[in-house]
């Protein structure tokens, strides 16, 4: 009962569903990973990744054909935020492109996730980075 | 939207507003389901005008710094209102003694707001007011319905847009927030004294970290 009455808003249950460990800091510059045979890489601006700005998200793919455009969806992990995606669209040389805001989370927990789903691949991509409030 | 708000009210509003919902469900004269309809009618108002404003000028970090503002004060005061209120449904302040003290005050007028059994009218404008409680799933639907406001292809339709977003949001939520208060109000009446000592112990420290968050840079 009193969990129902809950002290955890936005504190999640990171052991359910922690995404893959990462070692790259957003913060620091672009995060790449590979999913099948594409090369992903994330970067944010500006930097320091801060709550309740407007951000750019930038998505490079290499290593597969281009699409027309992308989505980038925000949440955090094992914490449901509702749909945040992003829409980024194709600025060329395999550049996706789009503006989006990240929330504040009054539990004041800052890690955060951003997904890439590219359309005809096995798995999506899931980057980690922590968040200024 | 509707989506949204209904997985976000069981996995997201359950723990952000339970001592909300239990502050105004665990009242020993509250039988009938109309307080919290009300209660919840005033939210989603809140959250439509909010939504609207979103949609009208298509950006959520624009118009959020300002609210932001209006959020933290309403936050802290609902906390105060908390503490105070777990205090008395706890039993360990007189009600009588916490309202008189307390009516020269926001805080204590809140109190009283929330405590007087009769008039479940007051339950709207409470509903307002929380409605402004901070919190990262409206921001997500406000930020939705800016993103309506870019692409709408007036003011007006984005103001149209962001309104009816937010409203479908809120409603989501409303399965949630009736069934954890129906809930605690059958548990109230069937297990008093230790629910709510229980809930009040939470609402006390919900309080408290209600006031922390809003005070905290």
């Amino acid at each position: 009962m009193l969990l129902s009455l809950g002290l955890h808003p936005c504190a999640g249950h990171a052991a359910d569903s922690t995404p893959p460990a990462q070692t790259c800091d957003i913060n620091r510059g672009p995060c790449s990973q590979k999913a099948g045979t594409a090369h992903i890489t994330l970067d944010i601006a500006p930097k320091p990744v801060t709550a309740m700005k407007e951000l750019t998200f930038t998505v490079t793919v290499a290593g597969i054909k281009e699409y027309e455009e992308l989505r980038l969806k925000l949440n955090m992990p094992g914490m449901y935020m509702g749909t945040n995606e992003v829409r980024l669209v194709r600025s060329g040389n395999g550049r996706y492109t789009g503006k989006g805001v990240i929330p504040r989370c009054h539990s004041n927990k800052r890690l955060w996730s951003a997904t890439v789903e590219l359309p005809g691949q096995p798995s999506e991509t899931v980057f980690l980075f922590n968040v200024l409030y | 939207m509707l989506a949204s708000g209904f997985f976000g009210g069981f996995g997201h509003c359950m723990g952000m507003c339970g001592p909300v919902v239990a502050a105004y469900a665990l009242h020993p004269a509250r039988t009938s389901l109309l307080p919290q309809l009300l209660y919840n009618l005033g939210r989603i108002t809140t959250y439509s005008i909010i939504g609207g404003i979103m949609g009208l000028t298509g950006s959520f970090a624009g118009v959020i710094a300002p609210v932001e503002n209006f959020q933290n004060i309403v936050m802290a005061g609902i906390g105060i209102v908390m503490v105070v209120m777990g205090c008395a449904v706890g039993g360990w302040l007189p009600l009588k003694l916490e309202i008189g003290a307390g009516c020269g005050t926001v805080a204590g007028r809140m109190v009283a707001f929330v405590t007087a059994s009769g008039s479940a009218g007051a339950f709207f404008p409470m509903g307002l007011i929380l409605g402004f409680i901070p919190c990262g799933l409206s921001y997500t639907a406000f930020i939705a319905a800016a993103g309506a406001g870019v692409h709408a292809a007036s003011r007006a339709e984005g103001f149209l847009q962001g309104m009816s977003l937010l409203f479908l949001f809120g409603a989501g939520t409303l399965p949630a927030l009736l069934l954890l208060g129906s809930l605690l109000r059958v548990l109230g009446q069937q297990t008093r004294l230790k629910l709510y000592r229980a809930s009040a112990i939470a609402m006390i420290a919900a309080g408290a970290l209600f006031f922390y968050r809003a005070v905290s840079p």
